[in-house]
């Protein structure tokens, strides 16, 4: 195995593509799909578990080679405390120092984007919109956020989701304001917020070896009854077909109907604003009315009519509050609802499974 | 490298039980050492990106030890860059190591400083010092661990033949290049979490790209009942066998059996049917409820679209 000094060019021994496309300098094939070094996996399931239920964040590094981005490396974010300025300042020292540190060791220097813990899929932040807008801004649109749900993942089936924000997304939130107008504009509705980009797991040659050793590392002989017989890290994981499901379920519709009360909100600030607005344009009516009256009798009696402009300077009508809010909420319930569906299919599959067994 | 003979360095391979008691050595304590995955995962990777002509890499391992110091995990680790020279002389980029370790240490405050991992099977005087090296970092009560991964796959050694030491000064008068490696037990251990991303690694291992995709809920749920079904189809195979005559019975696969089997809860029928019929009505409830709020927020989105 010949290991190559610069990391271009290792890239170029790991992925199959043909040398052209994978000088791609400009950049200009779209992202289809996301591709994960198993280092990877593990190092951010690891993060996050390890402060699992706090959110954490991690630099994700790597390369786009012929669209497919390569997720090779990646390093966690020091937890953050407080909001404070030194705060954001180390944030960005550590981030240089440990990008510089990294690329002493040939460690694919090229930020492709980041990742994030969450709990039962609840990642529809502000926070998440901020940084990935800013990480998308910078990098030419060529960067992803990966989310990984640590409870769902101990439930036997790992999730990591790739997400990226939609052209449409982009605009509005380039103009910064999320009226009606600007989302009718954008077609910009709950369910395009975000591309999801497939995403595939791929081993080094020297990993695909550990993994073989691992799994004939040690075999149970029966020779013992004894209770600690050492189980090959391999052997098939039967978690699935745990059937408490009332924990998952009951945290899942709280998380649902906190995001519905929040959205029952966003609706009363919206129609509250509404009303405020028809109440001022009944008021500024009633004004221009006043002054055509006015006008007519000063011009019976032979007087110059009063301009009629200044009464729409008088009354301002209210702003429309943002957008974004109800926009993100709907989208997190959508999130939550399809979770739900999305647990209960093989959770019935299972119940029927223990119905059968109990005959 | 093979090693030379005329070298200081002494390379001793016990098996571990005895290595602790049939010697006198001094500040042993027995302890055992745990590997997480993602440990092997990074050095593996390391090794990948190592400069050309570069025969092998060092780092640091980083870890945790239990309160009593019975147990230490290695949970983490970082290359360090180092230098081989021919004249029994080794540069290790020390600051590198620093600064790296302060980084890691504002992610996570609980894991110090363990020990030191290299590739290749081989245990020569560079180990020694850097041995010594890492000895002076790790805190002093207890030793710092040597953890060695043989990257070249040409002995059937299991788990890539990692190995972990720790060492004991030898000699008449202790010099840093002469030492002793005394082999610990060590295993992999991983944690619940980690479970189902490694499953799915796992799964990637025989396929010739050696790439896997994520899988849903439902494949994931139809591969696993496979899975026991193949299970059950092999005991009952096995078990109708015995019965045959076919096979000599196994007292200790029957009483596994047996014990299994008790385990499987007897339950009353009408509870049970009960019971099922709760979970089902509540399931089909949510999911209803679920599909009805999601209809809701699409006719909301074309209503908003209208407009």
């Amino acid at each position: 195995m010949n290991a190559s000094g610069t990391s271009a060019t290792t890239k170029e021994a790991l992925s199959n593509v043909n040398v052209t496309a994978a000088l791609d300098v400009e950049g200009n094939v779209p992202l289809e799909s996301v591709q994960i070094d198993g280092l990877v996996v593990l190092k951010i399931i690891k993060h996050c578990r390890e402060f699992f239920p706090s959110p954490v964040t991690g630099q994700l590094l790597g390369l786009d080679v012929n669209g497919v981005l390569e997720v090779t490396n990646c390093f966690p974010f020091p937890g953050s405390k407080a909001d404070d300025e030194n705060e954001l300042v180390d944030g960005a020292r550590y981030q240089v120092d440990m990008m510089r540190c990294l690329r002493e060791v040939n460690v694919d220097n090229n930020t492709v984007g980041w990742y994030q813990s969450t709990y039962l899929g609840s990642f529809v932040t502000h926070k998440l919109i901020e940084t990935q807008y800013n990480y998308q801004q910078t990098f030419n649109n060529k960067s992803v956020v990966i989310v990984h749900d640590v409870s769902r993942s101990t439930h036997g089936n790992l999730s990591l989701r790739a997400f990226r924000f939609s052209q449409a997304f982009m605009e509005a939130q380039k103009e910064g304001k999320f009226t009606t107008e600007s989302l009718i504009k954008n077609k910009l509705t709950f369910s395009n917020i975000f591309e999801e980009l497939p995403i595939t797991v791929k081993n080094s040659h020297l990993v695909t070896a550990l993994l073989h050793s691992l799994d004939d590392y040690e075999h149970i002989i029966p020779t013992t009854l004894d209770k600690d017989t050492v189980v090959s890290p391999l052997s098939p994981n039967f978690d699935t077909l745990e059937l408490s499901l009332d924990p998952y379920i009951e945290k899942n519709l709280e998380f649902l109907l906190e995001a519905v009360e929040e959205h029952t909100q966003e609706q009363n600030t919206y129609a509250f604003w509404q009303r405020s607005v028809v109440r001022e344009q009944a008021k500024i009516q009633t004004a221009l009315q006043k002054r055509k009256q006015e006008n007519a009798s000063r011009l019976a009696s032979g007087q110059e009519s009063l301009p009629e402009d200044d009464i729409l300077k008088m009354f301002k009508l209210p702003a429309e509050p943002s957008r974004l809010d109800s926009l993100l909420i709907t989208s997190q319930i959508n999130n939550y609802c399809k979770q739900l569906n999305q647990y209960s299919g093989p959770t019935l599959g299972k119940l029927f499974t223990a119905g059968e067994l109990q005959k | 490298m093979p090693i030379d003979a005329a070298t200081s360095a002494l390379n001793l391979s016990f098996p571990p039980t005895t290595s602790a008691t049939g010697f006198v050595v001094p500040q042993s304590r027995s302890f055992t050492v745990s590997v997480n995955p993602v440990v092997l995962f990074s050095i593996l990777d390391h090794y990948l990106r190592r400069q050309e002509k570069q025969h092998r890499v060092i780092g640091t391992l980083l870890g945790v030890r239990s309160e009593d110091g019975s147990e230490v995990e290695v949970r983490n680790c970082f290359p360090v860059s180092h230098d081989e020279t021919k004249d029994n002389q080794v540069a290790v980029d020390m600051e590198y190591h620093r600064n790296m370790f302060e980084l890691h240490k504002k992610v996570n405050a609980k894991e110090v400083i363990v020990g030191w991992y290299a590739t290749g099977s081989n245990l020569n005087q560079w180990n020694a010092l850097i041995q010594d090296f890492y000895s002076r970092e790790v805190m002093p009560p207890f030793q710092a661990i040597h953890l060695t991964m043989d990257t070249d796959l040409k002995n059937d050694e299991k788990l890539l033949g990692v190995k972990t030491y720790v060492s004991a000064p030898i000699g008449i008068s202790a010099k840093p290049e002469n030492c002793l490696f005394l082999p610990v037990p060590c295993d992999v251990k991983y944690f619940d979490a980690e479970r189902s991303g490694l499953d799915l690694l796992a799964s990637a291992k025989n396929d010739i790209n050696r790439s896997t995709s994520l899988i849903s809920d439902m494949d994931n749920l139809e591969k696993t009942i496979v899975a026991v079904q193949e299970m059950l189809e092999r005991v009952t195979e096995y078990v109708n066998k015995v019965l045959d005559g076919s096979i000599p019975a196994n007292n200790t696969i029957g009483r596994f059996l047996m014990d299994t089997i008790s385990v499987v809860p007897k339950i009353d029928k009408v509870e049970f049917e009960k019971m099922f019929n709760g979970h089902l009505q509540d399931l089909l409830m949510v999911s209803y409820l679920a599909n009805m709020t999601r209809t809701q927020l699409a006719i909301a989105e074309r209503l908003q679209l209208l407009v």
